[in-house]
């Protein structure tokens, strides 16, 4: 078991270092299009420090590029997730306001990202209201959908326990419906944070500076790949941090998942 | 008709009954699902009269409309004809009877404190009555010590035992069980009827239990009502006076009068459903 689970991954982690590396070394591309794993450290190494009296990559250092582009995704999808679990609870329990805006919500998830964000730029500039925006809208479809969903299907016969203790309608939206459709709607908040953050790119494309997916931009403007490569694995892991993370919550907030 | 008048009128006709708190009084009650060609009457007409304090149970067949009757008197469903009355006025849900389910319907969300806790909320206790209502309510279903434990972690007949404590919470005069051991091992199952029927002699309250099973209902009743197959109506009345308080349980179940009362009802169950 234990071999399974750290000598496995941690192998398949190696033996793509030693594949890359050879791959690198055979020259069979260029150095611009694949980068020695070496030459992807050095990169790290300098965004990540102060060297030759230059901070980072553009003046900022890749932590604080990251942490620009966290808050980013903070600030949008949590505005995106609240949006949705209202307009879940909404959807799920009024009949109508569910078939006024299903529609709009589905097709807004069906765009990628990239098709509305000329449009925000021409009606929010480009400073940081398109980009929390973009988010925004990114991450409200899952959560609405996976509320909807989970407060349509709130156990009847619960409902009625409740009813039947008394509990009037108010009751039992708080006490029964919300915690019911809890878990569904945390799988969603994790696909609506997986969402923003496969949009962050598409977000910081316009003055994206500073800003993870701003830096990733900008050093392939320069054909700076060994940058590029820092950024797309920089966002990947953190991706990871943070949905392990919103995993570890899930469990803790919803202990009952799976046992009813 | 004004709202005082309607008051008036629900008060005169609560003073002809004459009803006391708890008490069910079904009149040539009819009860459909569906419309058109694809209703389905389910129960009815029944005649049913239950004074206050009675410990009712109803029999018959599955799908015999019994489980119907109950959501009837619960106030779930209105009666398509005819009227429900407990207490003299018409059912609403957690208004007029505390119910328990087929299955606990437990919320797993919280604890067994918290499924209690929730009932007296309900019911209006005051917050500063809780932990001493709470322990009350424990203690009269045997669960004294499991307040901090899971929904999941208990088992399925301590799991029934909250249900009843919940249902409990509220005080009011008439308890409604639908089956509530149907789901349970044979020995959880008679622990149990043996813990509700000395909460139904304890409280006084009027009880209504839903059962299909005639060893069951001759144990618990102080009255059975057979009903016959849908749509259902009252096909047997019948008092029990089988010596009740003090006697051992296992003495009342392997005495003769007991074995005679359980063929009796087996048998008009039966007939009941093949008619």
């Amino acid at each position: 078991m234990r071999l399974r689970h750290v000598a496995l991954p941690v192998g398949s982690l190696l033996l793509f270092l030693v594949l890359w590396q050879l791959l690198a070394a055979s020259g069979t591309w260029s150095e611009t299009l694949v980068p020695s794993p070496a030459k992807v450290w050095d990169a790290f190494v300098d965004v990540s420090t102060t060297h030759d009296g230059v901070r980072g990559y553009n003046g900022t250092t890749l932590i604080e590029h990251l942490g620009i582009s966290l808050r980013r995704i903070a600030f949008g999808a949590g505005i995106g997730v609240a949006a949705g679990v209202v307009f879940g609870l909404l959807m799920g329990t009024v009949g109508w306001v569910r078939s006024l805006f299903e529609p709009w919500i589905t097709f807004l998830r069906t765009l990628p990202p990239l098709a509305y964000f000329s449009l925000l730029i021409i009606w929010l500039g480009i400073n940081e209201e398109p980009k929390v925006t973009l988010l925004a809208v990114a991450a409200f479809p899952p959560v609405a959908v996976s509320t909807t969903a989970a407060v349509a299907a709130v156990p009847k016969s619960l409902i009625e326990a409740a009813r039947a203790l008394g509990g009037s309608r108010w009751d039992v939206i708080r006490d029964v419906v919300v915690p019911s459709a809890l878990p569904e709607t945390l799988t969603g908040v994790r696909l609506a944070v997986g969402v923003a953050y496969s949009s962050l790119v598409a977000a910081e494309l316009v003055n994206g500076l500073p800003g993870i997916g701003g830096m990733v931009k900008d050093a392939a403007n320069y054909n700076n790949t060994p940058v590029v490569v820092v950024g797309i694995i920089a966002i990947g892991v953190s991706g990871l941090i943070i949905d392990g993370l919103l995993l570890r919550l899930e469990r803790m907030v919803v202990p009952w998942r799976g046992r009813t | 008709m004004s709202s005082s008048e309607i008051t008036a009128a629900t008060e005169s006709v609560a003073a002809v009954d004459a009803v006391r708190a708890g008490a069910v009084r079904l009149d040539q009650v009819t009860h459909r699902y569906g419309r058109g060609g694809e209703a389905f009457t389910a129960v009815g007409p029944v005649d049913l009269t239950v004074p206050s304090g009675e410990f009712l149970v109803l029999v018959g067949a599955s799908g015999c409309g019994k489980s119907t009757l109950l959501r009837l008197i619960a106030g779930f469903e209105r009666p398509t004809r005819g009227s429900v009355r407990v207490s003299g006025t018409e059912p609403r849900p957690g208004d007029t009877a505390g119910v328990v389910f087929q299955t606990p319907r437990l919320f797993p969300w919280r604890t067994v404190r918290g499924n209690i806790d929730l009932a007296l909320r309900y019911a209006g206790v005051d917050r500063a009555q809780w932990p001493q209502r709470r322990a009350e309510l424990l203690a009269r279903v045997g669960l004294e010590g499991t307040e901090k434990r899971r929904i999941w972690e208990i088992s399925g007949g301590q799991q029934q035992r909250v249900a009843i404590a919940r249902a409990l919470a509220a005080e009011n005069p008439l308890i409604l069980l639908d089956e509530p051991f149907a789901a349970l091992d044979a020995l959880t199952r008679e622990r149990l009827q043996e813990d509700v029927r000395l909460v139904a002699e304890r409280t006084g309250r009027t009880t209504v239990f839903v059962t299909h099973s005639a060893d069951e209902a001759v144990f618990l009743g102080s009255r059975i009502v057979v009903l016959t197959k849908s749509p259902g109506t009252v096909a047997l009345d019948l008092p029990i006076t089988l010596p009740r308080g003090d006697i051992d349980a296992e003495e009342l179940r392997s005495s003769r009068e007991f074995a005679e009362l359980r063929a009796q009802v087996s048998h008009a169950v039966k007939s009941a459903a093949a008619a």
